[in-house]
């Protein structure tokens, strides 16, 4: 049995990478650029707030997901 | 209320925790019930990522120049999302490799080269020497600020007053971290190079930063302020022209210096020589890898949540001063009066500090000294049989100060004229320039090693160039001179504006240059240089690390191998004894080991791959290889291929398929039932087609010369090898094999250890034989021999084996042969026998002569086919009949032959003599000297009766006494005369005696068969039994008499043959 990790899978964490990549960086990163208070707190902080921890959350479920299915194995 | 002392006592207290946890987890570790191998441990230990850095200086940054701090933990949020493939590869590797370092995982992908990882090991110790600086900077900072604030409170400058100016409090910390740093990663060489005590500690700490920075965030954020909008809102208000700081695309913050922040942390977060020892040489299990993705960038979401409320809060607190930003974390609690607060941020930044300086040394010295020192070491002491685990030790703890104070040292340069988290980037784009390395590495195998040590190495250089000459500048240490006009005056080499790049902030201007060449150099000379072979094997192994299986392997041997403890010893030079035995043990645990306590010879490269591999735990790869390699030359060993006799060796199926074919055959041929040369002859020619051998010979065992002779021959004609016989003697090859009965082989006859056999050998240009001995029943009777001339090695395992069969398949035709013969050869003896005892049959009377006033009976039954027994009647005349009765000793042809000679001179010469005493003197003196020289005698009894007189005149020569049967009186009597039996003496005279018989008495002679037959209980039938006999049966005819007495001998023994040979003559005396 091969010990390398699910192709599927693994295409998975590099889109994520990449899909974090883009999100964080110019031009996307633009869009929330603005002089704007939101909840009285500026928009690209909070973009980070909530963005951050969103990320952290759907890796989260990934990887129990991943967990599942090595055991499942 | 705080003093100095009570801030040092709470120092030290927390070092003793700290500590403590550290031993406990040791501890816990050699009971195999680690309390570190578990995602929440390991996740927890990879926030050493937090220095103060983060700690003091991401508020800091935040309060000058905004949002730029949080690249730093972007980054890594998403590299930890890639880790299921990338970290998780590294770790696998470096587990499969025995990795211990970032040097070392980058020298071991490209062909363990030693020089690529003294370059990684320099450039890592230099590049981290700002980062170290950082912490002391921080540590010894805040420190004061305590100690200020104890002071303020009224106390004495206490303790530190007493020390001397130059004693400041960076050194007394960087004197502190650098036990610390002793205590934790260098109290002992570990094999494993993994620090469970050290990593312990990081996770304590990890936990208190976390703890004491979220206490401080929630403090400010909603004890000082109405939580996160109330201090944007002010803010906003208070300072609008610093809108800025929360937004990016400003001056402060252009998206590319955004990039390359986030870029260069990404890097740093894998390549920094502290990360990669937490996350991939200190990971106890691939697993734990999928929780720390998540947990990881958790921590650093936790962290960083209340950087921009404290930076603000600070900033709204002090007017907008920001001259102490880097340190809000300490004086908002503290300015608040808070100052157990103060003392727990306190504790968490020292914390910090602790944890990167302790793992940052330990991973640097474990470098420094495999990369650096070993190199060195290894050419002065490889032969010398000191151990130099005690030297080495205490070389890493030297090299673990040696780094702690070069970052000292840094700091006295540098200063205060840097901010925290400008120091720490310097120390950023260092790391990333390992990355085209490392990361090409692992998933482009044409990446060789020249790509990767020019990419290096220029990298560095522009790194130097373009970030520690600014930095040495700006502190005033170096002219401002060539910041202005570059160096040697030429404004293209201006060091931040490198070839008229300009417009770039400080780090993107770096990054980019620095990876410009580093990943060009390695590009264009891994396209354009060819790889050597270990580098191929080695990328190989790297690039497909999950799918690489060590097939080649095993078609390796060694030529004049170590034994095992060999292996040991040297272990024990680098490792210690007790480790060295320790992993030996545990490597022999499951393997078989031969007879002599040796590891067969092709379990041997896996015992020195095991070597390389337990050395470069503690030493690192490339120096273990070269220990390894320097060690076998040293000794005349080296690594060759094996000339594959089956094709592969690895392929067991086909192998066995064509073991079983060449057993097939010969088993075929012997049982073919040929004779036995024909057998011979046709074994050797199959074992000399099949195996293409010089010269093949089978050697017997001949007994009484004890010596191998030649039997059967095929290949060439060697007067010494193939045609000699050969004495059994413990100084040939050949007679070892036989006298200890086992296998004897020789891959490479350039080493031999029995010179004679060694002169022969060479004298025939063999490059390698095997003997083995062909048993009989387990015992040696000969050696199957097999020399080749023009391979080494081809004797492996599996062919021994099947060597081994045939000559236990010639041992079972050997057998057969001597079988048959002894066969054949009993079947003459038999018949010869019979003959004898035809001719010893007819030699007796054939039948009883008949005289008036007697009647006679005889008979002779021997016991083995010939006997000694002897009886014969002589008649004289017609009144007088002669009776002899004799037993020659033994049983055998010898005693028959006597026996006839007997005959001979009685039958020839007893009408001349006329009493039987003369009879038997001339008898004794005939045979006295044939009777010596064979070692026999014969006893006999002779008996003259005279059928007129009724007389019987008679002589004894140490006969039994025959018995008579007196029908008058009714009872027996012995004729007894007095006489020595014949052969012991050459002159005897025999006494004569002489009775007178009546009608119906019976005489019986008889030889001791009849009286000695005993029974299961060992009873003699004597003469008393036979007396009875006499007595009831004297009526009987002799003819008779005897056959009964014989049924009566018979019953009495309970068998049919009597033990003896048995002979009776019976005489009656007829009225």
């Amino acid at each position: 049995m091969s010990n390398s990790p699910h192709p599927h899978l693994r295409d998975a964490w590099v889109l994520f990478f990449v899909l974090g990549v883009i999100m964080i960086n110019f031009p996307f990163i633009h869009i929330f650029n603005k002089d704007i208070l939101i909840f009285g707190i500026p928009l690209l902080v909070l973009y980070f707030l909530v963005g951050w921890p969103l990320s952290i959350l759907v890796v989260y479920i990934f990887a129990r997901m991943l967990e599942k299915t090595e055991k499942s194995r | 209320m705080i003093t100095i002392e009570f801030v040092i006592f709470i120092t030290l207290g927390y070092f003793a925790l700290l500590f403590a946890v550290a031993y406990y987890a040791d501890r816990r570790r050699e009971l195999g019930r680690s309390i570190i191998s578990n995602p929440h441990i390991y996740s927890l230990s990879l926030a050493v990522y937090f220095t103060t850095w983060t700690f003091y200086g991401s508020v800091g940054r935040a309060a000058t120049s905004g949002l730029d701090f949080l690249p730093v933990y972007l980054g890594p949020t998403l590299i930890a999302f890639a880790w299921w493939f990338l970290l998780r590869k590294m770790v696998h590797i470096s587990k499969e490799q025995n990795i211990v370092s970032i040097a070392d995982f980058i020298s071991s992908r490209y062909g363990k080269s030693a020089p690529l990882g003294a370059i990684v090991t320099v450039f890592a110790v230099v590049g981290i020497m700002p980062y170290i600086a950082l912490q002391l900077k921080a540590v010894s900072h805040t420190f004061e600020l305590m100690m200020a604030a104890g002071a303020n409170q009224g106390a004495a400058r206490g303790i530190l007053a007493g020390l001397p100016p130059y004693l400041d409090t960076a050194f007394i910390i960087a004197a502190v971290l650098a036990l610390f740093g002793v205590l934790f990663g260098a109290r002992r060489l570990d094999a494993a190079a993994r620090h469970e005590g050290l990593v312990a500690a990081i996770a304590l700490e990890s936990l208190i930063k976390v703890v004491a920075f979220l206490a401080v965030g929630i403090f400010v954020t909603y004890g000082m302020f109405n939580g996160f909008s109330d201090i944007f809102t002010r803010f906003l208000e208070t300072f609008p022209d610093r809108k800025s700081l929360v937004m990016l695309g400003t001056e402060q913050i252009p998206y590319a210096k955004w990039f390359t922040l986030t870029f260069i942390s990404m890097m740093a977060v894998m390549f920094l020589p502290r990360q990669f020892h937490i996350m991939v040489i200190e990971n106890s299990d691939e697993n734990h890898i999928r929780s720390a993705m998540w947990r990881f960038p958790l921590y650093m979401f936790l962290i960083n949540l209340f950087v921009l409320p404290i930076a603000l809060g600070g900033l709204l607190l002090s007017g907008g001063d920001t001259t102490n930003a880097d340190y809000f974390v300490i004086h908002l609690p503290l300015d608040a009066g808070h100052t157990w607060l103060a003392l727990l941020v306190f504790l968490g930044g020292f914390s910090a500090a602790a944890g990167m300086v302790m793992v940052e040394s330990v991973a640097l010295a474990t470098m420094i000294l495999n990369h650096l020192v070993m190199p060195i070491i290894i050419r002065l002491h490889i032969d010398k049989s000191v151990g130099l685990s005690d030297l080495l030790i205490n070389i890493k703890r030297l090299a673990i100060v040696a780094v702690i104070f070069q970052g000292y040292l840094y700091y006295k340069i540098i200063g205060d004229s840097l901010a925290l988290v400008n120091i720490g980037l310097i120390s950023f784009v260092a790391a990333t320039q390992f990355a085209p390395a490392a990361i090409g590495g692992l998933y482009w195998q044409r990446g060789n090693r020249r790509g990767a040590t020019y990419g290096i190495l220029l990298g560095f250089l522009v790194w130097f160039y373009t970030l520690m000459v600014p930095s040495f500048v700006r502190s005033g240490w170096l002219k401002s001179e060539i910041l202005e006009k570059g160096l040697f005056g030429l404004s293209i080499l201006r060091p931040t504006e490198l070839f008229g790049l300009s417009g770039f902030d400080l780090w993107s201007h770096s990054l980019f240059w620095s990876l410009f060449f580093n990943l060009s150099a390695y590009l264009v000379f891994s396209l354009f240089t060819s790889p050597s072979r270990i580098e191929q094997e080695q990328a190989e192994k790297f690039v497909n690390a999950y799918g690489y299986q060590e097939e080649e392997q095993t078609r390796k041997r060694i030529s004049k191998a170590p034994t095992v403890m060999e292996f040991v010893d040297l272990m024990a030079k680098f490792i210690g004894e007790k480790q060295a035995h320790a992993s030996i043990t545990e490597y022999l645990g499951n393997r078989e080991i031969d007879e002599r306590g040796s590891l067969s010879e092709y379990e041997l490269p896996n015992l020195k791959r095991f070597t390389e591999r337990t050395l470069a735990g503690s030493v690192g790869a490339a120096p273990a290889r070269i220990i390894i390699e320097n060690y076998l030359s040293a000794r005349g060993s080296k690594m060759e291929d094996v000339f594959d006799i089956f094709g592969s060796v690895t392929l067991s199926r086909t192998t066995s398929r064509e073991q079983l074919g060449v057993l097939y055959e010969s088993a075929r041929i012997v049982a073919g039932g040929e004779k036995l040369d024909a057998i011979f002859e046709q074994i050797l020619d199959l074992l000399f087609q099949q195996f293409k051998f010089d010269l093949c010979v089978i050697r017997m065992l001949e007994e009484d010369k004890n010596t191998l002779v030649v039997r059967c021959q095929k290949g060439m004609t060697s007067e010494h090898l193939g045609e000699s016989e050969r004495e059994i003697t413990l100084n040939t090859y050949i007679g070892e094999a036989f006298l200890t009965n086992s296998v004897l082989k020789a891959n490479d006859t350039d080493f031999l250890d029995k010179p004679h056999s060694a002169q022969i050998i060479h004298r025939e240009g063999i490059k390698s034989f095997a003997h083995a001995p062909i048993t009989m029943e387990g015992q040696p009777v000969g050696v199957l021999s097999a020399f080749s001339r023009s391979v080494k090695g081809i004797f492996t395992d599996e062919f021994i084996a099947l060597f081994r069969s045939i000559a236990g398949q010639i041992g079972i035709a050997w057998r057969n042969a001597i079988q048959t013969d002894k066969l054949i050869e009993a079947r003459g003896r038999e018949r010869e026998l019979e003959i004898a005892m035809n001719i010893q049959m007819s030699l007796l009377p054939a039948s009883t002569p008949k005289l008036r006033g007697l009647s006679l009976g005889g008979i002779c039954v021997p016991a083995s086919q010939v006997g000694g027994d002897y009886y014969d009647y002589l008649v004289r005349d017609d009144q007088s009949i002669d009776l002899v009765i004799a037993d020659v000793s033994g049983h055998n042809v010898g005693a028959a032959l006597l026996m006839a000679e007997t005959r001979t001179f009685i039958q020839a010469r007893a009408r001349g003599i006329h009493t039987p005493s003369q009879l038997l003197a001339e008898l004794n003196r005939f045979f006295y000297d044939d009777l010596t020289r064979a070692e026999l005698f014969i006893t006999l009894f002779y008996i003259n009766y005279n059928t007129e007189t009724r007389r019987v005149t008679y002589a004894n020569a140490g006969h039994n006494p025959p018995l008579v049967w007196r029908y008058g009186k009714r009872c027996c009597e012995w004729l007894d005369a007095e006489g020595l039996i014949l052969g012991v003496k050459k002159e005897v005279s025999f006494q004569e005696e002489r009775t007178t018989l009546n009608p119906g008495d019976v005489v019986l002679l008889y030889t001791d068969g009849i009286i000695e037959a005993h029974n299961d209980r060992d009873e003699l039938f004597g003469t008393e039994r036979l007396c009875a006999l006499l007595q009831e049966h004297h009526a009987l005819d002799p003819e008779m008499l005897i056959p009964c007495i014989l049924d009566q001998v018979r019953l009495f023994t309970g068998v049919q043959n009597f033990a003896d040979d048995v002979s009776m003559i019976a005489l009656r005396v007829e009225p």
